[in-house]
């Protein structure tokens, strides 16, 4: 059976790259889109030789198994809703949304609707992320005592800076991510987060945050740093990156997870860039998603998954708000 | 200028040699381990001595550099400065910010000078980044991380195994970067920290601390005691207008020998420079007892690094961010 998948919103960029995931894959048609952005909208069904519809009912309508939402962060909810009105599998790309009652809105419409809700955590589908979960998971490092991550990336600007789209800066988009990672590899959760955030480096043309340097506690009391950023410089080789490195018992581990590149010497663009060579992460989350659907069953990074990171983020603004740790 | 050496590990071998190229004759070499005592003071045809406060009297010398475990600072730069003797102190200046004070004040009032060994103000890697950020090459600086460290230092029964001893790698070796923070960045306001300080069956130290200064920028500091073997310092700033890396393993040298030892091989980078930033602090403390201008750390720098690592133990402690109130290097 083909799976029929829209999507909704090209607004987060995360959508081409998912858009393709979705062409590449067998049994799968990418059978509408929908966005609020004209232009934008069109331009994508045309490279993706698909139907741009700018009223949603109308795509809904038209019953797609699985809609795929890259809208702004604050309007997660409402197209989550919709789609699950609508009978739809939902992947909604990260953060889940941008408060704790509207994620928990989300999941509870999706289970109403008795459709499954996946958090878009492509990392989780990095193979060295996995092989370095199955060390983990294998007692190899024996237990880990502490963890020091980054995801830092270049500033995206348009609705990323906005703070009523986005919810947040550089805290809000480069944090979920590691503490979904560090969720899902250490089986364990978060109980305390410190955090200073602050807007370090775009004070010109920037009103978010791009900085924060989150210290986090686990169950059984693994101490974690974690930096969330937007620092990459416009002249640095690649977008960014997700690096751990895991203090354990045993042993140490040390995990760059996009560190698969080719340096590119480019005199064309001036400067140096880092080609990457690596599997591409995306695709497993969007075959993992496509499965689900065809099997009726829950992504394997469920709405919960979004959920728990996103309180984790939340507590990291209250906690630089407050000057306080914040107990989760 | 004639020195008297009190401790004889690594640093102190390390020091003995330096203070010769700056200049200095190294006429005793004590340690309360003989073995090591007699082993340098051979080295440099200087007497030897098992009793480091005697040696901090010794009467045919003119200054005493102190290497040994951080808890005996104090007592030796008294026992150094009530006998009118200049001192090189090995950081860090004293355990806590307590001692630090008190030797500020034994050192005023028997008018001998003292310096604080903080050699990354010297190292030349440190002084290029320091001097891009003033040029304004990145433009305003608003986010630093900082990582040093590697093994566990020292052996089975080594002083820096016991944390209350040594602090930890919080007081002993993030300490560096506490100071070259300050010494670039200004005073901190705030300090927020986690570590480790883990016993048997592997006894490591691993630490993370976020300090907020008070021009605004949020430093990442990371201090390790825990790789299975190496020594490794990168550091990443980032500008308005762009961002500086180093990394002490993307080296100049690399040697790697083919022999296997019991032990994990350990491969070290090498940077060779034509003067040790080490020779360069010893030239700086001789230039000062020669009369000559300030050194590039003074002792109040060296107990604001104290209290900025005592502070991120408390944190530690605590769970809580610790605040700095007034000044903390007076």
């Amino acid at each position: 059976m083909k799976i029929r998948v829209a999507i909704l919103s090209f607004a987060h960029m995360h959508a081409w790259s998912y858009a393709a995931c979705l062409r590449q894959l067998p049994d799968v048609e990418l059978c509408g889109i929908w966005d609020d952005n004209r232009k934008r909208g069109r331009e994508a069904a045309e490279r993706f030789e698909t139907l741009f519809m700018a009223d949603m009912d109308r795509l809904l309508a038209r019953k797609p198994e699985a809609v795929i939402v890259t809208a702004e962060n604050v309007r997660h909810r409402e197209l989550v809703e919709r789609a699950a009105q609508a009978g739809c599998w939902v992947l909604c790309e990260k953060p889940i949304t941008t408060t704790i009652p509207d994620a928990k809105a989300m999941i509870q419409a999706c289970a109403k609707a008795k459709t499954g809700l996946g958090t878009a955590f492509p990392c989780r589908y990095a193979t060295p992320v996995k092989l370095a979960r199955e060390k983990i998971q294998a007692g190899e490092l024996g237990e880990i005592h502490a963890v020091t991550c980054t995801n830092h990336g270049q500033s995206p600007g348009g609705w990323f800076a906005d703070e009523r789209l986005s919810g947040g800066g550089a805290t809000m988009d480069h944090t979920v991510h590691v503490a979904d990672l560090l969720r899902w590899m250490l089986n364990r959760e978060f109980t305390a987060v410190y955090a200073e955030v602050g807007n370090q480096l775009h004070r010109r043309d920037l009103k978010t945050d791009d900085l924060g340097s989150l210290h986090m506690t686990m169950q059984g009391g693994v101490q974690v740093n974690h930096i969330a950023s937007w620092s990459r410089p416009k002249s640095f080789p690649t977008w960014g990156d997700v690096t751990m490195e895991f203090i354990g018992e045993k042993g140490v581990m040390r995990l760059d997870a996009f560190n698969q590149k080719i340096d590119v010497f480019d005199d064309d663009a001036g400067r140096l860039t880092w080609d990457g060579w690596g599997d591409n992460p995306d695709l497993g989350l969007v075959a993992d998603f496509v499965e689900a659907v065809r099997h009726r069953r829950p992504p394997s990074v469920t709405g919960e998954d979004g959920l728990r990171a996103l309180e984790v983020t939340l507590a990291a603004y209250r906690a630089a708000r407050t000057g306080k740790t914040v107990a989760l | 200028m004639k020195l008297a050496l009190i401790g004889c590990g690594g640093m102190g071998a390390l020091h003995a040699a330096m203070a010769k190229a700056a200049g200095f004759e190294v006429v005793l070499c004590a340690d309360a381990v003989e073995q090591a005592a007699r082993d340098l003071a051979a080295r440099h045809g200087a007497r030897w001595s098992t009793n480091p406060e005697s040696a901090a009297r010794d009467v045919d010398a003119d200054v005493v550099a102190i290497a040994t475990p951080t808890p005996t600072h104090l007592p030796l730069i008294r026992a150094a400065a009530e006998a009118g003797k200049h001192i090189f102190c090995e950081k860090p200046f004293c355990r806590t910010v307590r001692e630090c004070r008190e030797a500020i004040r034994v050192a005023k009032k028997h008018r001998v000078k003292l310096f604080v060994g903080h050699v990354v103000r010297y190292f030349q890697e440190f002084e290029a980044m320091r001097h891009k950020i003033r040029e304004g090459r990145i433009g305003n600086v608003g986010w630093v991380k900082l990582t040093r460290g590697g093994i566990m230092p020292g052996g089975l029964d080594s002083w820096f195994r016991d944390y209350v001893q040594s602090g930890g790698v919080t007081l002993d070796c993030m300490i560096h970067d506490f100071d070259w923070l300050r010494y670039v960045f200004g005073e901190p306001e705030r300090v927020y920290a986690q570590a480790l300080m883990r016993g048997e069956p592997h006894p490591m130290d691993y630490a993370q601390a976020t300090l907020r200064f008070r021009g605004g920028l949020i430093a990442t500091v990371i201090g390790i005691w825990a790789y299975p073997s190496g020594f490794r310092v990168t550091a990443e700033i980032c500008g308005e207008k762009g961002m500086l890396r180093y990394d002490s393993n993307d080296a100049s040298l690399a040697v790697h020998p083919r022999t296997v030892a019991t032990g994990p091989t350990m491969i070290v980078p090498l940077n060779p420079v034509e003067k040790s930033p080490y020779q360069m602090e010893w030239e700086d403390f001789a230039n000062w007892l020669a009369g000559g201008g300030e050194p590039r750390v003074t002792p109040g720098d060296a107990m604001a690094a104290v209290a900025m690592a005592e502070a991120a133990l408390k944190s530690a402690e605590t769970g809580q961010p610790v605040r700095f109130s007034g000044r903390i290097d007076a």
